[in-house]
């Protein structure tokens, strides 16, 4: 076997130590493409050595939910469609932790499943989606270079690979501690509005609805802050000129969401709208916010078509509409939650109550 | 992709015919990738659930070299809970390496084989259904001393075939034994007696082996008299190919063995435990897919022309009362001058039926 790069196992440790922290046994699902092999084995080994069982689920597709999903619903009744298997579904109830290494071959593999079929698939996760999202439940994404992903990304592998770890092995408590300066702020303000290149967009922070950090607890990498806004409050115009909007292997060029009462009222892009207002009309909660997240990781500076590192992007929020982190207060139910991020380092503008907090990507705190 | 894999997918999933909502495990290694996402497919099509499995290899991975022992002597409740409410489950060997185990200390593998025995019962005990296959890949070839080109083509002739015929062609032989309390196999070194009085067979066709093609019995344990000499074929076992066995019964027991290459092995596996030294099965090979030997026992033992005798654990569900842990299939080519005679009325001569 060719020498194993010294980097996966201080990858490995974050993601087994710093971000979920497993325990003896644990039950621990790792999801990930064969691909992945040489990280999945170093975390294996590192779950095993902590005395907790690793149940590995290798495929090509399905990273985020069930392994092979979209070629057994290509085929499958479509009634059986929209719930999990109940085996699945048991397991899902009873995992003490759950990682995800995204590794594709291919990053639109996900497309062979038409997309009326998507949707019903969608409802059959939403049960394990809202106990992944409930407060406490230790789990991380992260992600292992490929040429796939090299390519979405426009970059040699070797280089994008470099990109990788340097977002991610990064000192995540010095990260943390200067992150939480920024949400000292925005937890005494009661409304934020992001202006920039077609956008001016408030929403309210309410009480109960603190920003958290993500210092590689969440994701590897972290690098971000996030809050859930009140539901019913966005109010104003939001467009994603600057980076395309990417979901499930899908891609829109220059979104514009306009919302009122918290809601979508008007939505267009200038490439791919079907698949926009598809996801919008997924259900209720799809044309709601669900997240507000702020990128803080210095170790990213371009966007690479891959939402676990651009919503990361020094300079840059996101929005997601779609389902909220329960853990965060959020309260919108949906199936889908997709985050769209906006590039504010071009004139962009992060204000609070009326106060300038984040000017062109450069912080006033 | 090559058009053999559907039609071996289809025939894998006959095997087990899921019934609508059944949740079908699916076993199988990367290598095995259009087979399994094949088959991923077929039990769609036929309203069952794939619960597909996925290991970077069959038996042992990190888990296996990393865990503390006391792990791994269990299961996870998840891991038992699955094994225990599948319907069924398929399994599709696809190697990479078919020694990647080697470095693994063997009561690491057998701490983790007896964890998963129980489970599993339902399986071993034909109460649910399962299927045992290959996928064909470079390291497979490589077992066989082939090209992948003509692996492929040779396992696809093993296992495309008209299995409802062959169950036919195979449910005849099993009357004629069935009927009869002596079988004797006679060539050159070899004269055995053993009887079948009460004892009924079972035909493997769409069953769990695939390929299948072979009529099995387990014999009366104390009956066999006489000696077989595995002259044409090593007889292969966990990894080891012993050349020119010899094996002598009395009233049912080898007392007496050797062989000509690695005899020490073949001694020490019948020193196993007591059961080590009976038959646990007698085999008929049938399948006219498989012409040549592989030293791989789910393929070789169903070669037509030749017979199979297990030393070691029978087959309770034939009435077979053997226990053991070991089950060594070896076998014996008829093709050239070997004879079965049923009560004493030749059957079968140089591989040829007279039925």
């Amino acid at each position: 076997m060719a020498a194993v790069d010294p980097r996966l196992e201080q990858y490995a440790r974050l993601l087994v130590e710093r971000a979920v922290d497993v325990q003896p046994g644990w039950q621990v699902m790792v999801i990930g493409t064969p691909l992945a092999r040489p990280l999945i084995e170093e975390i294996v080994l590192q779950i095993a050595r902590k005395g907790a069982y690793p149940l590995v689920r290798l495929s090509w597709v399905d990273h985020e939910q069930v392994p092979f999903d979209s070629l057994w619903a290509t085929e499958a009744p479509a009634e059986l469609l929209t719930a999990m298997a109940p085996a699945e579904a048991k397991v899902r109830g009873e995992l003490d932790s759950w990682m995800v290494v995204f590794a594709p071959e291919n990053t639109r593999a996900g497309t062979v499943l038409p997309p009326e079929r998507r949707a019903l698939l969608r409802h059959a996760y939403v049960e394990f989606n809202q106990r992944r999202m409930a407060p406490g439940f230790p789990w991380v994404g992260c992600l292992y270079p490929t040429e796939a992903l090299a390519q979405d990304a426009g970059m040699l592998l070797s280089d994008y690979a470099d990109f990788v770890f340097g977002a991610c092995l990064l000192d995540w408590d010095a990260e943390g501690e200067r992150m939480r300066r920024f949400v000292d702020r925005f937890d005494r303000a009661e409304t934020v509005r992001i202006g920039g290149d077609g956008t001016d967009l408030t929403m309210a922070l309410a009480p109960g609805r603190s920003c958290h950090v993500d210092d590689a607890h969440y994701n590897l990498p972290g690098g971000e802050f996030f809050c859930c806004p009140r539901e019913d409050s966005a109010e104003g115009v939001v467009e994603y000129s600057e980076f395309p909007a990417i979901y499930q292997g899908a891609s829109c060029e220059g979104v514009r969401l306009r919302f009122e009462g918290g809601v979508v009222v008007d939505a267009s892009a200038r490439t791919n709208e079907a698949f926009l207002h598809g996801a919008l009309d997924t259900d209720e909660g799809a044309r709601r916010i669900g997240e507000l997240g702020i990128g803080c990781n210095p170790g990213i500076q371009r966007h690479t078509r891959n939402v676990l590192f651009d919503e990361k992007m020094d300079g840059t929020i996101h929005i997601a509409v779609g389902f909220g982190l329960a853990f965060a207060g959020g309260t919108n139910a949906s199936a889908v939650h997709w985050d769209m991020v906006k590039d504010l380092r071009a004139g962009g503008r992060i204000e609070l109550d009326g106060e300038v907090v984040q000017e062109n990507g450069v912080w006033a705190l | 992709m090559d058009p053999r894999t559907q039609a071996y997918a289809r025939i894998l999933v006959d095997c087990i015919d899921p019934q609508p909502e059944w949740q079908v495990l699916v076993r199988s290694q990367p290598p095995g990738r259009p087979l399994i996402e094949e088959i991923t497919r077929e039990l769609g099509r036929r309203g069952a659930r794939a619960l597909v499995r996925l290991g970077f290899e069959q038996a042992g991975g990190t888990f296996v070299r990393e865990a503390p022992m006391e792990l791994l002597g269990t299961l996870s409740d998840i891991e038992r809970h699955e094994i225990e409410n599948a319907d069924s489950y398929m399994a599709i060997l696809a190697p990479e390496n078919t020694r990647a185990t080697a470095d693994i200390p063997a009561e690491r593998l057998s701490t983790r084989t007896a964890a998963l025995r129980e489970p599993h019962l339902p399986y071993l005990m034909d109460v649910k259904p399962w299927v045992g296959c290959y996928f064909p890949t470079a390291a497979a070839a490589q077992d066989a001393g082939l090209s992948l080109p003509a692996f492929e083509d040779f396992l696809y002739g093993a296992v495309l075939i008209d299995w409802h015929e062959l169950r036919e062609k195979m449910e005849l032989i099993m009357e004629h034994f069935d009927r009869a309390e002596t079988v004797r196999i006679i060539g050159p070194e070899t004269d055995l007696t053993f009887s079948l009085a009460g004892r009924g067979g079972k035909v493997d066709a769409l069953g769990a082996n695939m390929p299948g093609g072979e009529v099995f019995y387990s014999p009366v344990e104390d009956s066999a008299e006489g000696v077989i000499t595995y002259s044409e074929y090593p007889a292969c076992y966990l990894g080891h190919a012993v050349d020119g066995v010899r094996l002598q019964f009395e009233a049912g027991r080898i007392v007496e063995a050797s062989a000509t290459s690695d005899e020490e092995f073949l001694l020490g596996t019948l020193d196993t435990d007591e059961g080590a030294r009976r038959l646990g099965e007698f085999g008929i090979g049938c399948n006219p897919g498989i012409q040549r030997h592989m030293k791989n026992t789910l393929f070789d033992e169903k070669m037509e022309g030749t017979i199979h005798l297990a030393v070691g654990t029978g087959f309770p569900q034939i009435g077979g009362t053997n226990a053991s842990g070991v089950h060594w299939d070896m076998v014996k080519d008829l093709r050239a001058g070997g004879r079965i005679e049923l009560d004493g009325e030749v059957v079968q001569e140089s591989g040829e039926w007279r039925l």
